[in-house]
């Protein structure tokens, strides 16, 4: 940009554009660096001051943490159960995204239109039956309930993101793969899904998050440790550390970190897959 | 077609239509079907009940009226005041000033990270003992003011807005992505036919970026009707129920086994959804002619 002269009034809107950024980096930071700050700090130093800096870093919060609330295992049983989740997610509707792309057959308008009432429907609406569901299929408090709930839930926009993927690819692949004499799952496997990988991540990356962090289904279909899952043994953090509030900070630190170490990553991939997801209505 | 592929072609259909009856299609029926019906386990009862269970929602539960003004206060907040928040940032960011791929990263965090998360920190801020609200009152000599914000009926529904009225990083990102898809070419012409960069904002950018904006707040709408950890983990709902929505609401009516009930609060929130997206789509139709 040209380093001209400004006016008053561009000078003004620029100034008011930093000013903006500034309030924003800290609307979002201030928060989550209280958290940790005060996980440095000790029980007494919380109470008698909410602002202050820690006198000296001690680790005893996060000892006691780690010793009172198994949070490793509900990183396991959340990356166990999101990972699953993911990847059956991404290949059932790979598969199905193809078909709808790819294929001509009866009835395929009217089957699409029903599938995409998933995404209009919130899905709250709909946390009794499908409560109800799961414990007459006999999955209540199973890791499998969640894994299905999860599937179901990124179903609308995955189904959306790896349709438009495969249309995308020229129909020519397709024929000259069958000249060759491949069959339909060769096909799809060795010529389809290799031209798919970019909204496949799109997708997984989208389906990932959502299981990552979803807390209400989780809340409703579960209620014994082994099944607990990240977010929600956060609602747990308060009753389990009790008046311990350098271990509470801590516990919130611990389950925070990992997601915004991988998102400083991946943030070029996870905004793709968020412009790529946004085909809502 | 090829008549051999027909297997094939099911067979690949197959898992995405299961979960989709499974989770979807029965649930739904069961949803509408189920409003229709008195069904709870405590005293054990099942039988039909007509349209009994919404004149009972809508003329004698004291607590509807309030929750469902609650919904739709927060929907219209969001989808108004939180997505021009984003959309102003985005409008910023997009002519890169320095350091905005930063701005743009550290303010899709607290969108990220879950939000039980997010609601568990405010929880914490809004600490009457060392929350930084009443810590800063206290620093500024204005404990008169201090509150027990989440949990005072004057304050509370604000304190619970709050939680999430700030963090419009999925607008920005959105917003922000649009507009610098934009042909360059088209800003650069209006800059030398000597627009302003306001001018160029709202007759250039804003509208080839509004379609974008139009999907934000779809998002927004659908973002406030599946609203629950934030509530829940934070004032619950409560004092009485003036920061209860209609999600939270559902929850307690099945927490206290009355499913039919539930089930009718169910359709009314999937009435809510289908009415917002048609106004939405209709204001954004018709500011188009």
């Amino acid at each position: 940009m040209k380093r001209a002269k400004l006016s008053p009034g561009e000078r003004a809107v620029r100034i008011f554009g930093y000013i903006l950024m500034i309030l924003a980096v800290i609307v979002a930071l201030y928060p989550i660096l209280w958290v940790i700050l005060s996980s440095f700090k000790t029980n007494k130093e919380i109470l008698s001051s909410g602002l202050s800096l820690p006198e000296h870093f001690s680790l005893d919060g996060y000892k006691q943490a780690l010793e009172m609330a198994p949070i490793f295992q509900f990183f396991a049983t959340s990356l166990m159960i999101s990972v699953t989740a993911t990847v059956l997610n991404v290949l059932f509707l790979s598969m199905s995204g193809y078909i709808f792309a790819k294929k001509r057959f009866r009835g395929k308008n009217i089957l699409f239109w029903i599938l995409s009432l998933s995404m209009v429907i919130p899905t709250t609406a709909l946390l009794s039956p499908v409560f109800t569901v799961i414990s007459k299929m006999g999955l209540y408090d199973t890791k499998a309930a969640l894994i299905i709930v999860y599937i179901a839930l990124s179903m609308p926009v995955s189904l959306m993101i790896l349709r438009s993927t495969f249309s995308a690819i020229p129909d020519e692949l397709e024929e000259a793969a069958r000249m060759d004499g491949a069959g339909f799952l060769k096909n799809f496997f060795l010529v389809m899904i290799p031209c798919a990988k970019g909204g496949m991540a799109s997708a997984a990356v989208l389906a990932f998050l959502e299981s990552w962090n979803e807390f209400t289904f989780a809340l409703i279909l579960t209620s014994s440790v082994s099944t607990r899952t990240l977010p929600l043994s956060l609602s747990y953090f308060t009753a389990q550390f009790s008046f311990n509030y350098t271990a509470l900070f801590a516990a919130i630190t611990i389950a925070v970190i990992p997601s915004i170490v991988i998102f400083a990553f991946f943030q070029e991939q996870v905004n793709q897959s968020l412009v790529a997801g946004s085909v809502k209505g | 077609m090829r008549k051999k592929e027909i297997p094939w072609i099911i067979l690949f259909l197959l898992p995405t239509c299961a979960v989709f009856l499974l989770i979807f299609a029965v649930p739904l029926c069961m949803v509408i079907g189920g409003s229709f019906f008195n069904y709870r386990l405590m005293p054990k009862t099942f039988s039909f009940n007509g349209i009994g269970n919404y004149i009972q929602l809508f003329t004698q539960d004291k607590n509807f009226w309030l929750i469902f003004r609650n919904t739709l206060v927060w929907i219209v907040i969001h989808c108004v005041f939180h997505v021009a928040l984003g959309t102003l940032l985005a409008f910023v960011l997009y002519k890169k000033p320095r350091g905005w791929k930063f701005v743009r990263v550290v303010y899709m965090i607290p969108n990220i990270i879950s939000q039980s998360a997010i609601a568990m920190i405010f929880l914490n801020m809004y600490n009457p003992q060392y929350g930084v609200l009443n810590s800063i009152l206290k620093a500024v000599g204005l404990e008169k003011l201090q509150h027990n914000w989440l949990f005072e009926m004057g304050t509370a529904f604000p304190a619970v807005t709050m939680t999430w009225f700030l963090f419009a990083g999925y607008t920005t990102t959105l917003v922000l992505a649009q507009c610098l898809s934009l042909d360059e070419g088209i800003i650069e012409a209006a800059k030398i036919d000597g627009a302003s960069s306001l001018q160029i904002d709202r007759l250039v950018v804003f509208p080839l970026a509004k379609d974008m904006i139009r999907t934000t707040v779809i998002m927004a709408a659908t973002y406030m009707l599946q609203l629950f950890s934030m509530i829940y983990l934070t004032s619950g709902g409560g004092p009485g129920s003036t920061t209860t929505n209609l999600p939270l609401y559902l929850y307690t009516t099945m927490k206290s086994t009355n499913y039919g009930y539930a089930n009718t609060i169910g359709v009314v929130i999937i009435v809510v959804g289908m009415v917002t997206m048609f106004l939405i789509n209709r204001v954004f139709h018709t500011r188009e002619e």
